[in-house]
C-alpha cells in the first residue's frame, strides 16, 4: 500500500497537466518566433538597403535617362544644366579593380597554397597573424600612407622604382622559364651526351637573351617620369594589399577542403609537391578559389578611402587606355566626394546620380556575392560526392 | 622533363609561396613603420620656448616662473634682431628710390620669414588666428623656417626638357653692404638661444582639444568620438548578432527560408562601405529622422548594420565549436533546450563570441565611409554623453582624411596627422591582438 502511494506521487510529479503543456508550447513558440524575428532582421535590412538606395536612384534615371550615364564621360554635375556622364568614372573603378586583382590574385593564391600545403604548422601560426593584421589596418590609414608616403615617392623616384620592381619581380620567373624551355626543347633528343651539350648551349643563349631583355626594359622603365604620384598604379598597389587577406583566407579554406586522399594519390603516382598542387589540388579547389577571387575583387571595388585620397580624382579615361600612371576617379570616391555638396540640393539630379552610382555598386556586389556563394556550395557538393 | 628540372620547379614553387608571404610581411612593415616612427613624434619631440608659451596661454599648464626667466633670456637675444630690423628700416628711408623699392620687397620677405620663426615682431598687430600668435613650437620645423630665412628659394626653368629644379640663394649675399647683412650670421648662430629647444613629452596630444583647427593641441575630441561611435555600434549589433547566431545554429531548420536568411547575411557582409553611408543618410536621417542632421546615433546605427554580419558569423562559429557532449550532458540532466543554451552553450562559447565582438569593434572604429554622411564633422570640441542623440562628432578616421586632404595647411601639420593615424592604428591593432591572444587561449583550453 505504502509503496504504491509513493509511486503515484512520483508519477504525479512528472505528469504535466494539459493546460500547463499548452502554456509551455505557447511560450516556446513565442520565444522561437522572437528569435526568428531577430534573425530575419538581417534580411529586412538588406531589403531596406536596396529599397532606400533605389528610391533615391530611380529619379535620376527618370530625369536624365540611361544613355548619358552609361555612355558619356562628361562629368560636370555642378554646371547648369549639369552633365552626368559616368563612363570615365566607371572605367576608373574597373581599372583599379583589375590592377589590384592582377597583383593580389597570384600573390594571394600562392600564399594560400603555401599556408595550406607547404609551411609546417609551427611557422603557419606566425604567418596567419600577419594576414590578420593586414586585414585589420583601417582603410583610411592605408589611404594616408598612399597619399603621404607612396605618392611623393612615386613622383620623385618613379622611374628607378619601376625598374627595380621589374628586375626583382621578373628576373626569377624569366630564369625559371629559360631552364624549363631549354629542357623541353632538348627532351626529344635520344643521345644523352649530345642532349646535355645542346641543353647547356640553349641555357647560355636563352640566358643571355633574357638578361638583354631585362636590361633593355629596365632602362626604358628607368626613364619613365611619373607626373603625379596620386595615380591608378598607386591605388592598385594599396588596394591589392587590402584585398589579399580575403583572397588568402577564402582560398585557403577551399584548398583545405580538398581531401588528403587526392593529394596522396598524386604523390603515389610519383608527382612532386608542385605537380600535385598544380595538377590535382588546384583543379579540385578551382571553384573555391574563384569565389575567393570574386570576394577579393569586391573588396577592391567597394573601397572608398584609399581611392578618394590617392587616385587623383580626375574624371577622364587615361591615354592610352591602359596607362596606370595617370590620375583617375572611381564610383566610390565620387559618391564620397560629391555627397557633401549635392546633399544641400536634395531632389536634384546631382543628388540622385550619386545614389544611381550606389545602386550600381550594390547590384554588382549582390550579384557577385550570389555567384561566389553558389560556387562554394557547388564545390562542397562535388567534393563530398567524391 | 628531366628530374633535375622538376626538382628546380618544385623548389621555386615553394619559394614563390613563401616569397608572397614575405612580401605581405614586408608590406605590413612598410605601412606600419613610417606611421609608428612619425606618429610617436606627435608626443615626443624637441619643443621650443614657443611650445611652452602656448601651453601656458592656452591650457594654463607649466611652471610660470621658470618660463618667465626663460622668456627673458630669449628676449635678450631677440632684442638684437629687432634692433637690426629698425636700423635697416631707417636706412631704407635714406636710400635712392629705385634701390629702395628693390630692397623693400626683399625686406618684407625677411620679415614674413622671421614672423614664422619667432612669432609676431614688436610693433605688429596681434594676429587673430592662434597659428600666427606663436613662433615655431617644434624644433625641426624651426630649422626649416630658419633655412627659409637664410636662403631664398628659386626655380630653375632654363631646361624645358626636364622638370624645373629648385635652388637656393643666400639672403646674406643679397643684403651685402646694408646694415641688415649681419642679421643672417647672427640668427644662424643664436637661434637656439632665441628658441631654447628642449626634449618635450607632450601627453596632452592625447588628452587636449585642438587649438586653431589642429595647428596646436591634441586629438581628444576625435578619440572620444571614435569611442562613442564604435561602442554605440556594438551596443546595437552585439546583442542582435548573438541572438541571431543562436537562432541560426540551434533553431533554424534547413530549407528555403533558412538559405534565404543566410544569403541575406552574406550579401550584407559584401555591401560596399560607402553604400552603408548612403543608406544611413537616406534611411536614418532623411526617413526615420533619428536626428535633424548628422549625429552620433545615426552613425552608430549605420556602423552597427555594417558589423552585424561579422558578429553573427563569429558567434555562429563559436557556438558550433562547443563540443556536442556539453549539450548532451545538459539535456540528459533534464534541462530544457532554452536552459541548455542559456546556461551551458552560451557560457562555453562566450570567449569565441567576444573575440568576434572585439574584432568588429576594431572594424567599427576604423571605418570611415559609413560615417562621412551620417556622423562625422571635421572640426568640433568633445561632446558630452547627452549630446550623442543630436550632435555630430569629430572622429579619428574621418579627421585623418580631412587633415591630410582638405586642411588648408595639410603639409604643415603632418605630425598631427601621423599622430592621429598612429592612435587609430594602435587602437585597432591592440583590439585585434587581444582577440588573437584570446583565441589562442580558447584553442588551448578546448584541446585540454
Amino acid at each position: 500500500m505504502a509503496e504504491e502511494k509513493v509511486e503515484s506521487n512520483r508519477t504525479n510529479a512528472f505528469v504535466v497537466s494539459a493546460r500547463k503543456r499548452t502554456i509551455q508550447n505557447v511560450v516556446k513558440r513565442a520565444g522561437e518566433s522572437v528569435l526568428f524575428a531577430i534573425a530575419s532582421f538581417v534580411a529586412v535590412i538588406v531589403l531596406f538597403i536596396f529599397y532606400f538606395v533605389a528610391r533615391d536612384a530611380i529619379p535620376f534615371f527618370q530625369i536624365r535617362g540611361f544613355t548619358e550615364f552609361f555612355t558619356s564621360s562628361n562629368w560636370y554635375p555642378a554646371d547648369d544644366p549639369g552633365q552626368f556622364g559616368a563612363l570615365a568614372i566607371m572605367y576608373g573603378s574597373l581599372m583599379v579593380t583589375i590592377g589590384s586583382a592582377m597583383i593580389a590574385v597570384p600573390m594571394g593564391v600562392a600564399a594560400a597554397i603555401c599556408l595550406s600545403d607547404i609551411l609546417p604548422f609551427s611557422i603557419r601560426q606566425y604567418a596567419k597573424p600577419i594576414i590578420e593584421m593586414l586585414a585589420a589596418i583601417p582603410s583610411v590609414a592605408f589611404g594616408f600612407f598612399a597619399l603621404v608616403v607612396l605618392a611623393p615617392l612615386m613622383q620623385d623616384k618613379g622611374g628607378p622604382m619601376l625598374m627595380w620592381a621589374w628586375w626583382i619581380l621578373v628576373s626569377p620567373f624569366l630564369l625559371l622559364a629559360v631552364i624549363v624551355v631549354s629542357d623541353l626543347l632538348t627532351a626529344a633528343i635520344k643521345d644523352e651526351k649530345r642532349r646535355q651539350q645542346l641543353h647547356i648551349l640553349l641555357l647560355i643563349v636563352f640566358g643571355l637573351f633574357s638578361v638583354l631583355l631585362l636590361y633593355k626594359v629596365g632602362t626604358v622603365l628607368y626613364g619613365v617620369q611619373i607626373l603625379t604620384g596620386t595615380n591608378a598604379l598607386n591605388v592598385s598597389i594599396i588596394l591589392s594589399f587590402m584585398a589579399l587577406p580575403t583572397i588568402v583566407s577564402v582560398s585557403e579554406d577551399a584548398l583545405q577542403a580538398v581531401g588528403r586522399d587526392l593529394r596522396e594519390g598524386s604523390y603515389a603516382l610519383g608527382a612532386t609537391r608542385a605537380e600535385t598542387i598544380i595538377k590535382t589540388v588546384l583543379p579540385a579547389a578551382s571553384s573555391g578559389i574563384l569565389a575567393a577571387v570574386i570576394l577579393g575583387i569586391m573588396r577592391a571595388l567597394g573601397e572608398t578611402m584609399v581611392v578618394w585620397m590617392a587616385s587623383g580624382n580626375s574624371s577622364h579615361i587615361p591615354e592610352p587606355w591602359f596607362n596606370y600612371l595617370e590620375a583617375i576617379r572611381t564610383l566610390t570616391a565620387t559618391i564620397a566626394g560629391d555627397m557633401g555638396e549635392a546633399d544641400q540640393v536634395t531632389g536634384s539630379a546631382r543628388f540622385h546620380v550619386l545614389f544611381a552610382m550606389g545602386l550600381l555598386l550594390l547590384l554588382i556586389s549582390f550579384i557577385s556575392n550570389l555567384v561566389s556563394e553558389r560556387i562554394v556550395i557547388r564545390q562542397r557538393k562535388i567534393l563530398s560526392g567524391q | 622533363m628531366n628530374i633535375g628540372t622538376r626538382k628546380i620547379l618544385d623548389r621555386s614553387f615553394t619559394a614563390v609561396g613563401i616569397g608572397s608571404i614575405i612580401v605581405m610581411a614586408i608590406a605590413l612593415m612598410i605601412v606600419v613603420v613610417p606611421i609608428v616612427s612619425n606618429g610617436i613624434g606627435a608626443v615626443f619631440f624637441t619643443g621650443t620656448i614657443e611650445h611652452r608659451k602656448l601651453l601656458r596661454d592656452e591650457f594654463k599648464r607649466g611652471n610660470s616662473e621658470n618660463l618667465d626667466s626663460e622668456v627673458a633670456s630669449s628676449e635678450r637675444y631677440r632684442a638684437k634682431v629687432y634692433d637690426m630690423l629698425t636700423g635697416f628700416e631707417a636706412e631704407l628711408e635714406t636710400m635712392a628710390p629705385e634701390k629702395k623699392t628693390q630692397y623693400k620687397g626683399k625686406y618684407s620677405q625677411v620679415r614674413t620669414a622671421l614672423q614664422a620663426l619667432l612669432g609676431p615682431l614688436p610693433g605688429d598687430q596681434m594676429p587673430m588666428l592662434t597659428r600666427f600668435k606663436y613662433g615655431q613650437t617644434r624644433w625641426e620645423k624651426a630649422e626649416e623656417k630658419l633655412h627659409d630665412l637664410l636662403y631664398e628659394s628659386k626655380w630653375d626653368n632654363s631646361n624645358t626638357e626636364v622638370m624645373s629644379r629648385e635652388y637656393f640663394v643666400s639672403r646674406a649675399k643679397s643684403f651685402e653692404g646694408t646694415s641688415l647683412a649681419p642679421l643672417f650670421p647672427y640668427l644662424s648662430h643664436n637661434v637656439e638661444k632665441m628658441l631654447l629647444p628642449e626634449f618635450t613629452v607632450y601627453w596632452g596630444f592625447i588628452t587636449d582639444s585642438s587649438v586653431d583647427s589642429h595647428f596646436f593641441g591634441g586629438i581628444w575630441p576625435e578619440i572620444q568620438g571614435t569611442f562613442f561611435l564604435a561602442m554605440g555600434a556594438m551596443l546595437f549589433a552585439f546583442p542582435l548578432g548573438v541572438v541571431a547566431a543562436v537562432y541560426f545554429t540551434e533553431y533554424a531548420k534547413p530549407g528555403f527560408l533558412n538559405s534565404m536568411l543566410r544569403s541575406a547575411n552574406s550579401t550584407l557582409a559584401g555591401v560596399p562601405s560607402i553604400v552603408f553611408g548612403m543608406f544611413g543618410l537616406a534611411f536614418f536621417i532623411n526617413t526615420l529622422k533619428v536626428s535633424p542632421s548628422k549625429s552620433v546615433i545615426a552613425g552608430a546605427l549605420t556602423l552597427a548594420i555594417m558589423i552585424l554580419p561579422t558578429i553573427i558569423r563569429a558567434a555562429e562559429e563559436a557556438i558550433l565549436a562547443v563540443p556536442k557532449t556539453y549539450r548532451e550532458a545538459s539535456l540528459s540532466l533534464g534541462s530544457t533546450k532554452w536552459n541548455t543554451i542559456a546556461t551551458v552553450i552560451l557560457p562555453a562559447a562566450l570567449p569565441g563570441i567576444l573575440t568576434g565582438g572585439v574584432i568588429s569593434l576594431g572594424r567599427a572604429a576604423g571605418e570611415t565611409a559609413p560615417i562621412i554622411f551620417t556622423a562625422a564633422v571635421s572640426v568640433g570640441s568633445a561632446i558630452g554623453l547627452a549630446d550623442v542623440l543630436s550632435s555630430p562628432t569629430p572622429a579619428l578616421s574621418w579627421n585623418i582624411y580631412n587633415l591630410a586632404s582638405e586642411h588648408e595647411a595639410a603639409a604643415q601639420i603632418r605630425h598631427v596627422q601621423y599622430g592621429m593615424v598612429l592612435a587609430l592604428v594602435s587602437i585597432v591593432l591592440l583590439l585585434n591582438l587581444s582577440a588573437i591572444v584570446l583565441r589562442a587561449r580558447i584553442s588551448k583550453k578546448l584541446k585540454g
